[in-house]
């Protein structure tokens, strides 16, 4: 594990010199400025009805609801986990990679931490508002929310990634790789309209709420962390980043 | 220090490597030499525990590419031949991360990487982009890469493709350099390079083994090739009974005298294999008493070209018969 930071080092430096990463924080700033000023006229509205338990909670208009970022979102993260190792191996650099002593799982993980770390940085524009608010809105931000956010977007991102990170494995072709994680991640947020297909019955509604990031996420905005969704995004980044790590050392034997 | 025994690799249905065997003793430079497509990279990104054999086992330094592949990796320098560089790297930032990838100790970091530098003549450029360089610069940065963890077996594919003339004799006087320390297993598809800078050459031909031997050995059949403007009988005559000539063989003469009666070219092969050069000298000065214009006189070079067409048709021959059976 001891080539993992020099790894995620090159990563991270590899991303932040392409002018792509700028454009890419430059529209979550933007995003994050419009919903803030949705979020700053919900607030100074009289009429508006705030609850801050479920859906109607201010910092869930803020993230989790807003259709701008999960567009985002959805956009951004496959369009950073594509490049990983789909780009190793078109270019050829896959074998400087696997023929210096560094395991597949290594090689993994280091695209996994960088990936993440991207990730995070994308979010940090709608952090920089908070502070705002606070100073001269005075409106009084509860920090139990916000942390439960901030875990729920964490853990919801290291699954994503990872996902990126199977698909981006698996071909050496970046658009497929990208398309399969946009498809994937897309499918997490909309299996909430299996229960218009459906109809309403009970056992479904419950297990497909209980998958779909959407609801996830409102769950966290509204302070409630729960730890079985936690449990499900960790388990399934590491089943993405195995299946990621035997795609890479099946490639020895082809 | 390379052991290689009935090695096989096979994508699907097509046999790139097919039961290849030999083996490469510490400190020695070996031409791995083929037509393209014969399986020398193929055989090289085995060696290099970056493709699994189908069949077959390799010891590198003692270790099976197979059951300790990072062992292998750790005492072997590689490049490939697509030479493998991260564009948007500066040259000294990239051997910094390769080194840290190919555990070289942190205080002797520094050291590894400026040696590899200077190794290589990247003085000039070590602060550079490697995107922006030029392919010879990026040829010498993989191999400057390859130096860095100073492992006991260089594995290089091709390392002097895409160079310029002056470049190739500089990578090729660093390269017989660099077998004073290390062993090397090269590629090539040049002959002449072979001759220059390997001790022994393996030439590999649809996948199999044409051909394992000295170079010392390969060269043993050198002769004397001599153009000369006189009568036909009188010349052979006085090559024939020159002290230390061994056979005679007429050569069709080629160039600007071709088809002319007057010009007759013959290959004198040396009795004592190691009197060629003097046998060279003797000649002319033969040629020269008898009067005859002397138009050339050339150690003939065909030995290893002639062995290697002849390894290589052989090759597709057996194949052919083995696909008919």
């Amino acid at each position: 594990m001891r080539h993992v930071p020099a790894l995620v080092q090159r990563e991270v430096s590899a991303y932040f010199l392409r002018p792509m990463a700028y454009f890419v924080l430059l529209g979550f700033q933007v995003i994050a400025m419009l919903d803030f000023f949705q979020l700053v006229e919900l607030l100074s509205d009289p009429r508006a009805v705030l609850s801050f338990s479920g859906a109607m909670n201010p910092m869930n208009y803020y993230v989790a609801g807003s259709w701008m970022f999960w567009v985002a979102l959805l956009i951004a993260v496959p369009a950073l986990t594509m490049r990983l190792i789909a780009e190793e191996r078109r270019t050829g650099t896959i074998e400087g990679l696997m023929t210096v002593p560094v395991s597949e799982t290594e090689v993994v993980l280091g695209k996994w931490i960088g990936g993440v770390v991207m990730y995070l940085a994308l979010l940090l524009p709608f952090a920089i508002y908070l502070p705002f608010l606070r100073q001269f809105g005075g409106y009084r931000l509860e920090p139990e929310p916000l942390i439960s956010l901030g875990i729920g977007l964490t853990t919801m991102g290291m699954m994503f990634v990872a996902i990126g990170v199977a698909f981006s494995a698996a071909t050496r072709n970046q658009v497929e790789a990208a398309v399969g994680t946009f498809v994937t991640l897309l499918s997490l947020l909309l299996i909430t309209v299996v229960n218009q297909v459906v109809g309403p019955r009970a056992g479904w509604a419950e297990a497909v709420s209980f998958l779909s990031v959407y609801v996830q996420l409102s769950e966290f905005a509204s302070g409630r962390l729960d730890l079985r969704v936690v449990a499900l995004h960790l388990s399934v980044t590491v089943f993405a980043l195995f299946l990621a790590v035997k795609v890479l050392e099946g490639r020895r034997e082809s | 220090m390379i052991e290689v025994e009935h090695l096989s690799k096979r994508y699907g249905a097509v046999r790139a490597v097919e039961g290849v065997s030999f083996s490469v003793g510490r400190g020695e430079i070996v031409g791995l030499l083929g037509p393209n497509g014969a399986g020398k990279s193929t055989t090289m990104k085995i060696l290099t525990t970056y493709l699994m054999p189908t069949s077959g086992r390799a010891r590198l330094a003692g270790h099976d590419v197979l059951d300790e592949p990072l062992a292998v990796r750790r005492k072997v320098g590689y490049l490939p031949e697509s030479v493998p560089l991260y564009p948007e790297m500066r040259v000294r930032e990239f051997l910094r991360f390769r080194s840290r990838l190919k555990d070289v100790p942190g205080s002797r970091r520094r050291a590894a990487i400026d040696d590899a530098i200077q190794m290589t003549g990247l003085e000039d450029v070590a602060h550079r982009v490697v995107g922006n360089l030029s392919k010879g610069y990026k040829q010498r940065v993989g191999l400057a890469d390859a130096l860095l963890s100073d492992p006991d077996i260089l594995i290089l594919d091709e390392p002097t493709a895409g160079l310029d003339p002056i470049q190739i004799g500089e990578v090729r006087e660093l390269i017989r350099e660099l077998g004073k320390r290390h062993t090397i297993l090269l590629s090539t598809h040049i002959l002449p390079e072979v001759e220059i800078v390997c001790g022994r050459v393996v030439i590999i031909a649809r996948g199999r083994i044409a051909l394992d031997e000295s170079l010392e050995k390969l060269k043993a059949g050198q002769a004397v090739e001599v153009e000369v403007r006189g009568p036909s009988d009188a010349v052979r005559g006085v090559l024939e009974t020159s002290p230390g000539a061994g056979g005679i063989r007429k050569l069709a003469v080629e160039g600007a005298a071709a088809g002319d009666p007057g010009v007759c070219a013959f290959e004198v092969r040396a009795r004592d294999e190691q009197a060629v050069e003097e046998l060279r000298e003797l000649i002319a000065r033969r040629v020269v008493q008898n009067g005859w214009a002397l138009r050339r006189l050339d150690l003939s070079r065909s030995s290893l070209e002639e062995r290697f067409v002849r390894a290589v048709r052989d090759a597709v021959v057996v194949d052919h018969e083995g696909e008919a059976a």
